[in-house]
């Protein structure tokens, strides 16, 4: 029996720390790979250069600038929805109505991005490219409510699990003195789960920096650096995925990697932030 | 002649889930007095309280049927009557749970906290309800130089005499009160039923407890709860049947 409890431990703690070691062999592999380009020195010019590989220039700045506007774009958009959904569940809604829509996300939340996609591109596209009046109707803004969509059950999942953290005895307080329903919102259920409100949208926004297939069927791809939101562009995902299905022998290839390896950081660092306000100011009762 | 009538229950079932918590109580409560609920635990006394002030209705899988009147405003009306929001019987029908639960925030902000929600804005006024509300539970010598600190700083009988001063603030008729002394040290608790006593010109008291000795010195009034049916009991008997609880 206890010698069953020791191997288990092993068993779990090596698992851990083999997932671990993984994690930081990508960062290595990502580093090694992408050396050519660090190595002579084009690191800066890398992050503010144009892409324009038949001149020799490897830069990422473009996808990088799209990257961070098409999910801040996204969050915009997905960010209120998720919020009024989930107070809908956890508040506000009669109970048969909260059943069916969490149901609703769980499945939403299941669909392959492909799907999506691909639903917009007959749906949406053609409007956009009405409504913007020029170009293909593959821009910024075509793909943003998509993602939205995309990370707006990620988000409902991760608030609505804050909320039913929220302390219940404060909750019956709240109705007990006579507030309404909003009052307890407001002065209750909002602060109580600030910690997962601000850990959800951070998560929303890895997923939509990170999401490969809406953009790349979306927003268009083009290399140049984006105008407008209406323009078309190239996220780093993206423009991952279309390097590598082009060639796999050359500085362009070899470019590639500095976007992983940029995309890696840029994850990290909302894993890192996530950490920050992880405690509940319910813990301390 | 006989005090007015403040509370009438008539008929009154309440289920949880599938469960029968209550079967057809009927009591009648006069105006201004203590009314003592004994029981074992799990036998509806708390349910009963649930029922009075409509906080039911916030809890998932419970149904009510029955009447039940209070004397609100001057006029006997049918709480569940479909004219009178929630939100007001409930200011009218303070309740105090078992479990202190003061809120996440200041010591002031706790007590101002139910007429902030009914929209009172005058900071002078809060502040003036604030002392008044915590003179009467009497925590204002202990406690009015550190209004500011959270209110899940204080000591436990602290915080239920806090919770107790949060149901004051709103002047209501009724205040029902869930085992108000059980987390409490005996002095406390003695504290606390002294401050019943004088409550009890203001307003119309429930206590709910199952130490049978300890209400029964404040009650006008007792019923006994069994598995859901209320029986009434001789007031002012001396001692219980059951022996002492404490």
């Amino acid at each position: 029996m206890g010698d069953r409890m020791v191997f288990r431990e092993h068993l779990f703690r090596s698992a851990a720390v083999i997932c671990g070691l993984l994690t930081l062999a990508i960062f290595c592999f990502l580093c090694v790979l992408g050396l050519p380009l660090l190595q002579d020195g084009h690191l800066l010019s890398l992050l503010s250069s144009p892409w324009a590989p038949a001149r020799g220039l490897y830069g990422i700045f473009p996808m990088l600038l799209a990257s961070i506007l098409l999910a801040l774009l996204s969050l915009a958009l997905g960010f209120p929805v998720s919020l009024g959904c989930s107070l809908l569940i956890t508040a506000l809604a009669p109970r048969r109505l909260r059943m069916l829509l969490i149901g609703m996300i769980r499945l939403m939340a299941g669909i392959p991005t492909v799907v999506y996609s691909f639903a917009a591109l007959f749906l949406l596209v053609p409007l956009m490219r009405t409504l913007i009046g020029r170009g293909s109707g593959l821009s910024l803004l075509t793909a943003a409510p998509v993602l939205a969509l995309l990370i707006v059950p990620t988000m409902v999942i991760f608030f609505v699990a804050g909320f039913e953290k929220v302390n219940r005895a404060h909750l019956l307080a709240l109705d007990a003195l006579g507030g309404s329903r909003v009052q307890k919102i407001i002065h209750i259920l909002l602060p109580g789960a600030r910690p997962a409100l601000i850990n959800g949208t951070l998560l929303g926004f890895g997923r939509a920096m990170g999401d490969t297939m809406v953009s790349l069927m979306l927003a268009g791809n083009s290399t140049a650096v984006p105008s407008s939101l209406a323009d078309s562009a190239r996220t780093l995902p993206a423009h991952i995925a279309l390097v590598m299905a082009s060639d796999f022998d050359s500085m362009e290839f070899t470019s590639i990697f500095a976007c992983g390896l940029l995309l890696y950081l840029v994850t990290g660092l909302l894993m890192l932030l996530m950490r920050l306000p992880g405690r509940s100011p319910d813990n301390e009762s | 002649m006989a005090p007015a009538v403040k509370i009438r229950v008539c008929d009154l079932n309440f289920h949880y889930r599938n469960r029968q918590v209550l079967h057809d109580v009927n009591l009648t409560i006069p105006s201004g007095s203590i009314t003592a609920i004994t029981g074992p635990s799990g036998s509806g006394k708390s349910t009963l309280l649930l029922a009075l002030n409509r906080l039911w209705e916030e809890i998932d899988g419970c149904r009510v049927r029955g009447r039940v009147e209070i004397e609100l405003d001057g006029r006997l009306q049918e709480i569940h009557s479909p004219a009178l929001p929630a939100r007001y019987v409930r200011r009218k029908v303070g309740l105090v749970f078992q479990q202190p639960n003061p809120l996440p925030m200041s010591i002031f902000r706790n007590i101002a906290f139910p007429l902030q929600l009914a929209g009172v804005r005058d900071r002078k006024l809060l502040a003036q309800q604030v002392e008044t509300a915590l003179r009467k539970v009497r925590l204002w010598q202990e406690l009015h130089n550190r209004l500011e600190d959270d209110g899940r700083s204080l000591s436990g009988g602290q915080q239920q005499r806090l919770c107790i001063a949060r149901a004051l603030v709103l002047q209501p008729e009724v205040l029902l009160l869930d085992e108000p002394t059980s987390s409490l040290d005996p002095e406390t608790g003695q504290a606390i039923e002294e401050l019943l006593l004088n409550l009890k010109n203001e307003m119309t008291l429930i206590v709910v407890s199952h130490y049978q000795d300890q209400v029964q010195r404040i009650a006008d009034l007792r019923f006994t709860v069994r598995e859901g049916r209320f029986t009434r009991l001789p007031a002012g008997r001396p001692r219980s049947r059951t022996g002492p609880a404490l």
